[in-house]
């Protein structure tokens, strides 16, 4: 799969999830490479290239991390967006 | 100015650019250490190269003018090499024997507190507490502050049986290996947490509120779309609190602190242990936690005059009793005291040879 | 800068230990958001509260841990711990520093943040207490060209941190400040990026002294030992008979019994010696030990929430600990993935072991039952068999019916 329709994939995986169930990586990684027969690995990297320019953002809250969609507070203050 | 490019993943820098030479060229070398004073101490090499240390306490909160202040001793006395222990203390490495003295003289005249080698008290592992931590039922800095105020003269010159360790903990998360200490205090809340119903619904997972409660004391409370909590079971660990901000536990006139004593972390003469509870309540009482003090003072005063030599306060409690302790302390036996969670099958005695 | 009123801090500037109410103030003279963290606190005695908000979503791009977002419920009375967040700086293995680059962190500190730290936090790193959330990326780019990262903090491995070990102490069986350095190198996505169900620590402690308090809170509790003997120097036991009493304060507190001192000549029985450290630290001219030097790997402690602490449990009693730390790091992957495969929400490995069993994890991991690893043996008769071990117990007894000797 080219990797930019990954990408989508794993958007909509975590949009899906959006306020029902916060997403360990590894909840992402082992639902998205299951549902779109890819390996772990593949999935893991497209995932943190999303993370490495605020597609997606590590959260915390409720005592762990999860990872989620970015707030436009967030992509604001890192520049992404005006 | 534009920023510098930054880099990732680049982890700490190597610790042997900021090893003074002696350390570098002795390296995994030394050959036994001396306790000079209870301030200073000093290795020596297989080589036969020293090394000289002098410790000085630390509020652990620093302001970067002050580190700056120790930046400056550490330039005049031991080009520039220091390092922190494990209990917040600075620590300068002295290469020059003749600079030993003049450093210590220096840290007197600044009114610096030296010490915390050898059987004393060290410094007090403690967490945020109100400073900085939102879960605190207490603030740790003052009642560190307020402690070694009064045991000061165990850091600096007075020995006892052993080393005493004291931590503080703001709330019953324990950060930082309170449960294992000679002496630690423990901040506590004793009521049931308050639910926010209305803010429940969007702020909260109820699965994990639910799974996050110790005792099962939540269970789901449809009507209100929310959680109901059962206020038999509930001990108020407050980690339903952490996973759900709008139950709120905070309650100034209730939240207090419990003493736990006996435990350590080293293996020496007898393995590792848990601190366990002798004073189960105090209440807050800052800025000087008065009877807090008092207690701390009250047990280590009882442990330095009925321990043997080498004795750590809790394998002294374990060679006399604990029914013991309770009668020298004079402190009061409560069913706090009395393990009704996990580990009361364990903690209960079972046979009739007590002492009276 | 507005003046706060502050009695109750006041009274702890007072008395012989340094005030951490004093450094605050410093920190407050120069910085606005120091002075309204003194008002702030102020406010915490008076009212016996504290207003810290739950951690809020902040960090570096890319990093999911090393900073803590910290926001006052009293954002508008005290602006400038309105957003007052955590940065953990990867501290070097040992705390060691030069003068030189304490100044260049507290320079960046001040431009950037409160100028109020913790030096250290108990985690190991070096804290920086209270900067704003736009200060975080300058403060990041600053910090990194200059070869400083950050530590760890959520669901990740934690930042590991080590005793003073080779650096400064006779005792040290391995080289913890390597260790420590090389094991946080090998594992900084697993620090950065929190891919877990839990936090995880690293401790490293050269000797059962156990300076970093490794076997009260780390899941992976690393203390040096040997396997020779405590080589014995009589003539510096003589120079101590002088100044102690070796029989009532060696001998005696042997936990094992295994010395004798017969006023002239100290004798230790070295296969019955648990290596715990008693006579080492008190005679250290004296004694030595010798031989293989390796770790003993502890496992799973942890502070009292959810369901009471742990001490660190024997999981591998020796290994050997050197450099590239192959086995070492090959170990705590495995541990890793058995425990990512079984975890809850929250659960430390410790906790996953209690729920799992053991023999569970152990057999994950590939390591053999040895009683070096328990207190005591089980005591309920509720055990469990696989059909496998039954059939092992029966081939040892053909085998004994064939050789005609027993092997229990
Ligand atoms: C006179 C001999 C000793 C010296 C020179 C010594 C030195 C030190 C040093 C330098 C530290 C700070 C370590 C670091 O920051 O990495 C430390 C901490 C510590 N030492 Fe020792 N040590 C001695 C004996 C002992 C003994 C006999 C014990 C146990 C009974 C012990 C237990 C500890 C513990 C538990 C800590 C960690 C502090 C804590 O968090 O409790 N030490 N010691
Ligand atoms: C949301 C809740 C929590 C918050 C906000 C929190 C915050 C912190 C902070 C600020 C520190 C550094 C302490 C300092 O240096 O002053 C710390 C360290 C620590 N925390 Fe927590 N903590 C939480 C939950 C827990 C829980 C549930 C546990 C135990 C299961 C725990 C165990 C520890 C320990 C043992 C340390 C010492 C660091 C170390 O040993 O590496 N904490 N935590
Ligand atoms: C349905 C369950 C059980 C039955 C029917 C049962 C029955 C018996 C009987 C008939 C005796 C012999 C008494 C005598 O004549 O000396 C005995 C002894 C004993 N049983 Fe059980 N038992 C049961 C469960 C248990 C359990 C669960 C335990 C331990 C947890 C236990 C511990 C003992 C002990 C300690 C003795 C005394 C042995 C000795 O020292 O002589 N029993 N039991
Ligand atoms: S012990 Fe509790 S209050 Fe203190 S720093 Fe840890 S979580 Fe915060
Ligand atoms: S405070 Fe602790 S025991 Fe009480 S309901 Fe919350 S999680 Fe359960
Ligand atoms: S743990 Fe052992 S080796 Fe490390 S500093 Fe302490 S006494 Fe030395
Ligand atoms: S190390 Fe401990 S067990 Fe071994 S001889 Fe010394 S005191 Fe005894």
């Amino acid at each position: 799969m080219d990797i930019n329709e990954l990408k989508d994939k794993i958007y909509a995986f975590v949009e899906a999830a959006k306020g029902k169930k916060k997403l360990k990586e590894k909840d992402i990684i082992k639902g998205v490479s299951a549902e779109q027969g890819l390996t772990p690995e593949e999935v893991k990297k497209a995932m943190r290239e999303m993370i490495d320019v605020g597609k997606l953002m590590y959260s915390y809250g409720g005592g762990a991390s999860s990872v989620e969609i970015p707030s436009e507070e967030y992509l604001r203050e890192k520049g992404l967006i005006k | 100015m534009a920023l510098p490019q930054r880099k990732t993943d680049i982890g700490p820098p190597h610790y042997k650019q900021f090893l003074p030479p002696v350390i570098q060229k002795n390296y995994g070398d030394w050959k036994y250490h001396e306790v000079l004073t209870p301030g200073s101490m000093v290795h020596v090499a297989e080589s036969g190269d020293k090394l000289w240390t002098v410790r000085m306490a630390s509020p652990r909160i620093l302001s970067t003018d002050t580190i700056r202040e120790i930046c400056a001793l550490a330039e005049k006395y031991c080009d520039g090499y220091l390092r922190f222990t494990s209990r917040n203390n600075v620590e300068f490495l002295v290469s020059d024997e003749k600079k030993v003295a003049p450093l210590m003289k220096e840290l007197k005249d600044q009114k610096r507190t030296v010490g915390g080698i050898g059987p004393m008290i060290s410094n007090v592992v403690h967490t945020q507490g109100w400073v900085h931590c939102h879960s605190a039922c207490t603030d740790a800095s003052g009642l560190v502050k307020s402690m070694m105020d009064e045991l000061h003269d165990y850091f600096t010159t007075k020995e006892l049986p052993n080393k005493v360790r004291l931590a503080v903990a703001c709330c019953v998360n324990m950060c930082g290996a309170v449960h294992c200490s000679d002496i630690a205090i423990v901040a506590v809340h004793t009521k049931m947490p308050e639910i926010n119903h209305d803010n429940f619904k969007n702020m909260c997972e109820m699965p994990t509120v639910i799974g996050a409660c110790p005792t099962r004391a939540i269970s789901p409370d449809p009507a209100k779309k929310s959680v109901k909590i059962n206020p038999d079971k509930c001990m108020y660990c407050g980690n339903c609190f952490t996973v759900c901000p709008p139950i709120s536990i905070k309650n100034p006139e209730r939240d207090g602190v419990a003493i736990v004593v006996g435990g350590k972390v080293s293996s020496l003469r007898s393995n590792p242990k848990f601190s366990k509870l002798v004073i189960p309540y105090i209440s807050n009482e800052p800025p000087r936690w008065p009877k807090v003090v008092a207690a701390v003072k009250h047990i280590v005063d009882v442990y330095a005059k009925n321990a043997k030599k080498h004795e750590r306060v809790g394998e002294w409690i374990e060679r006399i009793g604990w029914e013991r302790f309770f009668s020298l302390t004079g402190i009061d036996f409560t069913f706090q005291s009395i393990d009704d969670f996990t580990f009361m099958r364990d903690t209960m005695r079972t046979a009739s040879t007590f002492k009276w | 800068m507005k003046k706060y009123n502050t009695p109750l801090l006041d009274d702890l500037e007072k008395g012989p230990w340094p005030s951490f109410v004093t450094e605050m103030k410093k920190a407050g003279k120069k910085n606005e958001m120091a002075n309204d963290a003194v008002g702030h606190l102020e406010k915490c005695y008076s009212t016996k509260k504290g207003y810290w908000k739950h951690g809020g979503i902040v960090g570096v791009l890319g990093y999911g841990g090393g900073v803590i977002g910290r926001y006052s419920e009293l954002g508008e009375e005290f602006p400038g711990v309105a957003h007052f967040h955590t940065v953990r700086l990867n501290q070097p293995s040992g705390w060691f520093y030069t003068s030189k680059v304490l100044r260049e962190i507290c320079d960046i500190w001040d431009k950037y943040g409160s100028g109020l730290t913790n030096v250290h936090g108990s985690t190991g790193d070096l804290v920086l207490l209270g900067c704003r959330t736009e200060a975080l990326e300058p403060l990041f780019a600053e910090y990194s060209s200059r070869g400083w990262d950050l530590g760890g903090s959520g669901s990740d491995m934690r930042t590991p941190s080590c005793c003073v070990g080779p650096g400064r102490c006779e005792w040290a069986n391995y080289n913890t400040l390597e260790a420590c350095y090389q094991i946080t190198q090998e594992f900084q996505d697993e620090l950065h990026r929190p891919m877990f169900a839990y936090k995880s620590k690293i401790k490293f402690a050269g000797c059962a002294c156990d300076c970093v308090a490794s076997a009260a809170r780390a899941d992976f509790s690393v203390i040096g030992t040997w396997k020779g003997d405590i080589k014995i120097d009589q003539k510096e036991v003589k120079n101590y008979a002088n100044k102690m009493d070796i029989n009532a304060e060696i001998v005696d507190m042997c936990p094992t019994k295994c010395m004798s001192y017969n006023g002239k000549e100290l004798k230790i029985n070295n296969s019955e010696c648990n290596r715990c450290m008693h006579c080492i630290t008190r005679m250290t001219k004296a004694l030595r030990p010798s031989g293989e030097r390796g770790v003993t790997i502890c496992m799973g402690s942890k502070a009292p929430i959810v369901v009471g602490s742990l001490l660190s449990w024997v999981i591998v009693p020796f290994m050997k600990m050197e450099p590239p730390y192959t086995e070492f790091k090959a170990f705590v992957r495995k541990c890793w993935e058995w425990w990512d495969d079984n975890a809850k929400p929250r659960e430390r490995i410790g906790e996953v072991i209690e729920a799992k069993g053991m023999r569970s994890f152990l057999e994950a991991i590939g390591v053999p039952p040895q009683p070096q690893q328990i207190r005591e043996p089980r005591k309920d008769p509720f055990i469990f068999y696989t059909d496998e071990d039954i059939a092992r117990f029966k081939a040892k007894e053909a085998e004994e019916k064939k050789t005609g000797k027993y092997k229990f």
